[in-house]
């Protein structure tokens, strides 16, 4: 369970040197992609089932579907992948940067301090996060409400921002 | 530095030289962006699971929709660039050279 773990966390690291080397917006999605469904098994190994699944549905299902298919806007006839000159430099220049860094802390990494175990002391159909995140709707009903509104304001100002015509927020003409 | 606390510092650390240091198309600058909304994402809810406050869980799902809010409005500065501009690279991007 701590390799397994652990191999999530070497995904997320290389999922975001994936994205960072500037490849066409093609590639830049797929290693989002599965930076983030890895991180996703980060958080279930540290017993955030729900957590994860939020992440899975809104990030995932949501956001990065509406970034994949706005790739299209950024078609190019030979997109550049991980194999080519230039972005090879950048991937081997950040994945060197972090094996330098990982080797400052590397002493401290015994087999104890890896992850946390997911504690589970009684059987229990609540898991923490899940019961965590039903405060949003008791306490927090405040916030609920400020990002619900935010929300809609983004709506309009998406709605503008594409609007457009000759009065529209960039023109060039 | 525990293992996990390395793996998001240094994912957010990547994807802000991601955001720096982007080369042609506005779209993988917003891509990094998200990288690290992710990586964020993930410290928030790693330190509600590790601290067993499960209180705080809360925090991670309000940063995702204001994490929504703002790819959206990032998305729709891209469109109008495309619409504008033809493309969204950004040579093109060059009204206010000199």
């Amino acid at each position: 369970m701590t390799y397994l773990v652990s191999l999530f966390l070497l995904g997320l690291v290389l999922g975001l040197v994936a994205v960072a080397s500037n490849p066409a917006p093609y590639f830049a999605a797929l290693g989002l992609v599965v930076a983030a469904g890895v991180g996703c098994g980060v958080l279930v190994g540290h017993g955030g089932s729900f957590l994860s699944l939020v992440l899975f549905l809104i990030y995932l299902g949501g956001m990065l579907v509406v970034f994949a298919y706005s790739a299209a806007l950024a078609a190019e006839p030979f997109p550049e992948s991980w194999g080519d000159r230039s972005v090879l430099g950048y991937v081997v220049v950040y994945t060197l940067g972090v094996v330098l860094v990982a080797g400052l802390f590397w002493g401290g990494w015994y087999e104890t301090s890896w992850t946390a175990v997911d504690e589970f002391k009684e059987l229990s159909v609540l898991r923490g996060d899940t019961s965590g995140v039903a405060l949003m709707y008791s306490h927090g009903g405040g916030m609920l409400i400020a990002c619900a509104w935010v929300l809609l304001l983004t709506l309009f100002v998406v709605l503008e921002l594409t609007r457009g015509l000759s009065r529209g927020a960039l023109r060039a003409v | 530095m525990t293992p996990v606390h390395f793996s998001f510092t240094s994912a957010f650390i990547l994807g802000l030289m991601g955001l720096a240091f982007h080369r042609t198309h506005l779209l993988s600058a917003l891509l990094c962006l998200e990288g690290m909304m992710l990586s964020l994402f993930i410290a928030l809810s790693l330190l509600a699971l590790q601290m067993e406050a499960t209180g705080y869980s809360v925090a991670p799902m309000l940063f995702l929709s204001f994490s929504a809010c703002e790819a959206s409005a990032g998305l729709a500065l891209l469109v109008a660039t495309a619409r504008t501009h033809g493309t969204d690279r950004l040579q093109s991007l060059n009204l206010l050279q000199c």
